[in-house]
């Protein structure tokens, strides 16, 4: 058993590249026994990748990595256990027909003689439970418990698997606030026991409550590497957003006419609450935030896919129903989800067919779909969109991120929408379609269509909107102009509530 | 109640129980012969095949599979064991037993290799065999029927033999069944394998959980379990044709279903599993003696199964609701 | 579950090649049987498929939706029984029919209701509702049964059109199958369909309502079984509760047969046609080998097994080929 402090795991120079993206350009770790230690930095910075080859889910192309002065086996999920790495993932994924003590340790089921020992196993369970500071009863079941509670079964399963060092990616996301004073705890006992516990956070003001060490990642490389006391807030979020704004966005100036979309008070207690704000034609408003601070709940609300338990949704000057996307499409909103693989497309179906999908009007003739009217659009928008792909009927599946995500904006546009909700538009495209989705974006709100954008991209974020709303565990918490809006006041803005830094 | 609470019989079964004892009693009032040990007997004797397969099935349905070939194979099992008795008269009843389980086997091999190794939909899975072997029993029996006359007494004397004035063997074979499975469920690996594998199947898999060969095993275990019903069959009714049993296992479905072995797998267990069967067979029982016309029988079986369904179902909606509502506190 | 996108492009092809194989079968059959392309033969196996085809143009819709609906044997039985218990009372023919017709959807709207509103699954409420109307089927006319029809009705069961191969209830069988061929084909309803099947998330997203969808599907499956009753009555010219035991599962068998994928998402009324017809082929060509009609049953639940075992079969050998071919290059 290490000692408190004592150096358990030691990373340098380690590099990876998936394909042509470079994701780490040799970076540098190092977690001490005892040790809360915070992973910092933007999207894309290399962070989750850093985790998933601790967690053996992919192996490092170079570099260094020390275990306990041995050299550490990357590269599969079952030696990265037997090595004492685990890792808790934000959504845990527990057997919830089955007991707690059965859920920590299931498939190495104590036995006696050929039977299971219950008695053992729950014991056993629930003294692991004790020592993080949570007493659950063993014996319930899963189903029920709180999204921390069944981290805290999987904290339990990891111990008992001896884990050294526990990986925790974004923890807290999903959590409220009562949970995430309940997951620290977990953390200190974690700590007291000589455990070293890794995270990925967001939230600032929860990193600089609850780690001893805060390691700052930015583009694949590790910016800084300090002790919470020696570092703020203000610091770490210079190291992370590091660089100046590049040109990548082509912002023209519109004219901004009248309020197309007016949510009012809208609010969905498990997801968002009081939310107001006003998009007009030809404006480009964003919704900023973390990942869970119900950006996308509120777009899911406006177009009708989810229902909403107050406020009002105004279009055009009036009201609209909730709860019916075809309510919606009908007074000609186009929302592009988050998730274009689950949400936006029909995989297995043709371009074509996705591209029609939302305009059969035009194509329809006495009740029959026009086959021919069918092909010139798809072609109308494989034109304008320059989507790239060999016959209309192939399937969407066999495109490129970049393509896919095209054909998702192309079915939208094609139903000329007066109201245009982008939910994360440039998630996992390669940079140069990234900016053609930019422009048409732009576009978009040049013809005078109203956007509405989410992104967690900030110079995205910076470089499109016109308007900025903060969002923060389902709150309104800022609005920025334009002209006021920089990376560092909506970071802490989303991550404090703060406004301004 | 020790042994009740040795295997970890959940208030679901307790509660089940008790609607059971209440209809039994209902039943009861409107006819009194119910509640002598005759009924009781009577009660038990028909109930035998339909739990024996009950039992069969539940852990395929725990795993998020089904299998609706079982009745089936019960026809080819009894058939076929009728048949064997027919050629060698000095056959004695566990040879029977032998020959039936050799079937059942057979058939369990085939789904097991199929839903499991192939990974292919268990219903379409089974319900190819469930045509294969009925087909089969059609080929066999050639329009051939036995009864009484043809099967070995030592089969027949078993099949009327009560202890206790109230429980037949076979319903002793029952209890031991259940017994034993409901055991092999709760203290084995195997066992709560099925749980996890029903509960999560892609998280069975992430966990390195053996599922191939838990489902071929349980397709197997319901096979086994059909054809042994085949001579269950042969005791109750001393006779078989080429339509034996035919459509029943619908019936083994509603009682499982009835029992609180969810469809969508991960929960249940197999005393609920008896339990459901015998409370069909008292409903029924007592709609009979209410005077509702026999014809009317398949009719209740089917909405007590969709009742039950959507019992499971307002439970399982009504916890999720529960769940929303302290997330919303924690929130605020 | 198990839902494999790269299915698809085998499943594709797989209608193209039922329909060859259906050729092949009619070749194979008519050469070894000098009396299988007789217009008698011809006219058996249209009439003897008739039911099969009328239920499967609608439940290939509700497969591929991803439901399943096993009651419509029992809602045949159950508008059969209505269609006789209500003629033998007084109720004029065509009173009848429409007694017959509505119980059909009024038992469809139920299972449709059960699974959309209620959310219960598919699989189990079905399994419920097939024996909840037989059973009222049962209940209703006992052991009895009704076969006195007036004889315009039973001929249009029974007769063909003139001397023709082509039974009488072939232009309406025509007419439902160019209808729902359409319907999904050349419809936006069948692409929603379609759609619903593929990803039922991203169909929400589309702006489809999925649940009025699927209750629109499961009401109209609920109709054809109770046409499939009527034209069972009189092509039997018999009301009575065990009218089609077991004719779900050859439907079922047919459709996927036809390369309707029992994952949904996938299929084409083509295919389904083929399917049944190919189904029905091989029966009546076992027929006139006078193979005995209890080998029939086998040869059902074979071809149904090889219908979803082949793609998956195919899929596995591509597969392990390609990794042969990266070992070698590798």
């Amino acid at each position: 058993m290490a000692a408190k402090g004592d150096l358990l795991l030691e990373m340098s120079g380690v590099q990876k590249r998936f394909g042509g993206a470079v994701a780490l350009r040799g970076t540098g770790l190092k977690i001490r026994a005892g040790e809360i230690h915070a992973l910092l930095g933007e999207n894309g910075a290399g962070k989750s990748t850093m985790l998933k080859i601790l967690a053996g889910v992919h192996a490092n192309d170079g570099g260094s990595i020390k275990l306990g002065g041995k050299d550490f086996v990357t590269g599969s999920p079952e030696a990265s256990i037997d090595q004492g790495v685990a890792v808790i993932y934000q959504e845990p994924s527990l057997f919830l027909d089955l007991s707690l003590a059965e859920n920590v340790f299931i498939g190495r089921q104590p036995k006696k003689g050929v039977v299971i020992d219950w008695k053992f196993a729950q014991s056993e369970a629930a003294k692991l439970f004790k020592e993080l500071g949570v007493e659950l009863d063993p014996k319930r079941q899963a189903r029920g418990l709180s999204i921390a509670d069944q981290q805290v079964v999987e904290i339990a399963k990891a111990l008992s698997m001896n884990a050294n060092i526990i990986l925790m990616d974004e923890p807290t996301a999903a959590l409220s606030a009562s949970e995430v004073s309940r997951l620290m705890t977990v953390m200190r006992s974690l700590k007291s026991a000589n455990k070293a516990v890794i995270f990925v956070s967001h939230r600032l003001d929860e990193v600089f409550a609850i780690s001893d060490f805060i390691t700052v990642m930015r583009d694949g490389a590790t910016v800084s590497e300090n002790p919470v006391e020696k570092t703020n807030l203000q610091k770490v979020i210079k190291e992370m957003v590091g660089r100046e704004l590049n040109e990548m966005f082509p912002k023209t100036k519109n004219k901004v006419g009248e309020v197309v979309l007016d949510v009012h008070d809208l609010t969905n207690p498990a997801y968002f609450r009081n939310i107001s704000f006003t998009v007009k034609k030809g404006e480009i408003v964003a919704l900023a935030g973390l990942v869970g601070s119900g950006r996308s709940e509120v777009a899911r609300a406006i177009f009708g896919v989810d229902k909403y338990e107050s406020g009002s949704v105004t279009l055009n000057g009036k009201d609209l129903p909730k709860g019916s996307p075809e309510d919606a499409m009908a007074r000609k909103i186009a929302l592009v989800p988050e998730d274009r693989r689950q949400q936006g497309l029909f995989m297995i179906a043709g371009v074509n067919r996705n591209i029609s999908m939302e305009s059969f009007n035009k194509l329809v003739d006495r009740g029959l779909i026009n086959f021919k009217r069918e092909r010139a659009l798809t072609n109308t928008w494989r034109d304008k969109l320059s989507i790239k792909f060999a016959n209309q009927a192939d399937p969407v599946d066999r495109l490129s991120g970049g393509n896919q995500q095209k054909t998702v904006l192309a079915k939208w546009l094609a139903t000329d929408p007066d109201l245009l909700i982008v939910d994360e538009p440039t998630r996992g495209i390669d940079v140069a379609t990234k900016a053609e989705v930019h422009r048409l974006v732009n576009q978009a709100a040049s013809e005078g269509k109203a956007v509405l954008m989410i992104s967690s991209e900030l110079p995205e974020v910076l470089g499109m909107a016109d308007r900025i709303i903060v969002m923060r565990e389902g709150r309104q918490v800022a609005e920025l102009s334009r002209e006021e809006a920089t990376q560092e006041k909506i970071i802490a803005a989303a991550t404090t509530g703060k406004r301004g830094a | 109640m020790n042994l009740f609470s040795k295997l970890k019989i959940s208030s679901r079964e307790a509660s089940l129980a008790v609607i059971l004892f209440i209809t039994i009693g209902v039943t009861g009032l409107i006819n009194p012969r119910f509640l002598t040990g005759d009924g009781t007997k009577d009660l038990l004797t028909s109930t035998s095949v339909v739990a024996i397969l009950a039992i069969g099935i539940t852990p395929i349905v725990v795993m998020r599979h089904i299998d609706i070939s079982i009745a089936s194979t019960v026809g080819l099992s009894a058939w076929v064991i009728a048949d064997f008795c027919k050629k060698n008269p000095d056959f004695i009843w566990w040879q029977c037993f032998v020959i039936g389980a050799i079937i059942g086997l057979a058939v369990g091999v085939l789904n097991g290799l199929l839903v499991a190794g192939l990974r292919l939909p268990s219903l379409v899975v089974t319900l190819g065999t469930l045509y294969i072997v009925r087909g089969a029993v059609y080929v066999v029996s050639n329009s051939i029927d036995y009864n009484a006359q043809e099967m070995p007494p030592s089969l027949l004397a078993l099949g009327q033999k009560v202890y206790f004035g109230i429980l037949p063997f076979t319903f002793l074979l029952v209890i031991i069944a259940v017994l034993a499975t409901a055991f092999f469920m709760k203290y084995t690996k195997s066992g709560r394998d099925a749980y996890a594998i029903g509960s999560n199947p892609p998280a069975a898999d992430l966990v390195g959980l053996k599922v191939f060969r838990r489902t071929f095993l349980a397709f197997v275990f319901s096979g086994f379990m059909a054809g042994v019903a085949g001579v269950f069959y042969l005791m109750r009714f001393a006779q078989v044709d080429s339509t034996a049993f035919y459509g029943q296992e619908l019936a083994v479905v509603a009682a499982v279903v009835i029992g609180g072995v969810t469809i969508m797998g991960g929960s249940g267990t197999v005393v609920g599993a008896v339990i459901g069967a015998l409370l069909v067979q008292t409903i029924q029982g007592g709609l009979a003696a209410l005077g509702v016309d026999a014809f009317w029988k398949p009719a209740i079986n089917g909405l007590l199964l969709i009742i039950a369904i959507f019992a499971d179902r307002r439970i399982a909606v009504s916890s999720e609701k529960r769940l929303l509502a302290q997330r919303i506190r924690e929130r605020v | 579950m198990f839902a494999n996108l790269k299915l698809s492009s085998i499943r594709r092809s797989w209608d193209t090649a039922i329909i060859l194989l259906l050729a092949l079968v009619l070749i194979f059959a008519s050469a070894t049987t000098g009396t299988f392309l007789t217009s008698t033969n011809i006219f058996y196996i249209f009439s003897n498929t008739s039911e099969i085809m009328i239920i499967a143009f609608a439940m290939t819709f509700l497969i591929i939706l991803g439901e399943i609906d096993l009651s419509v044997a029992s809602i045949l039985a159950l508008s059969s029984s209505m269609l006789g218990y209500s003629y033998v009372r007084g109720v004029p023919i065509w009173g009848a029919i429409l007694i017959c017709l509505a119980t059909g959807t009024i038992c469809g709207f139920i299972n449709g209701y059960l699974v959309t509103k209620l959310g219960l699954g598919s699989l189990a409420v079905t399994i419920g509702a097939l024996a909840l109307y037989r059973g009222i089927a049962n209940g209703l006319l006992g052991e009895n049964t009704v076969n006195e029809f007036p004889s315009a009705a039973t001929d249009f069961g029974l007769k063909s059109i003139g001397s023709t191969f082509m039974p009488r209830t072939l232009p309406l069988i025509l007419l439902f199958g160019i209808f729902f061929a359409l319907l999904l084909h050349r419809t936006p309803f069948g692409r929603r369909t379609l759609a619903i099947g593929q990803s039922p998330e991203a169909a929400k997203f589309a702006g489809v309502d999925v649940v009025k969808h699927k209750l629109i599907v499961f009401t109209f499956t609920g109709f054809m079984s109770g046409v499939a009753g009527m034209v069972y009555t009189f092509r039997f010219s018999t009301a009575q509760a065990d009218n089609g035991v077991g004719l779900e599962l050859l439907v079922i068998s047919a459709i996927l047969l036809g390369g309707v994928s029992i994952f949904g998402g996938i299929g084409t009324i083509w295919g389904v046609v083929a399917g049944v017809l190919l189904a029905g082929s091989v029966e009546s060509w076992l027929t006139l080998q006078e193979i005995e009609a209890k080998w029939r049953t086998i040869v059902t639940g074979i071809l149904l097994l090889i219908s979803v075992a082949a793609p998956v079969l195919v899929q596995k050998s591509k597969a392990r080929r390609e990794r042969m071919a990266l070992k070698k290059s590798g």
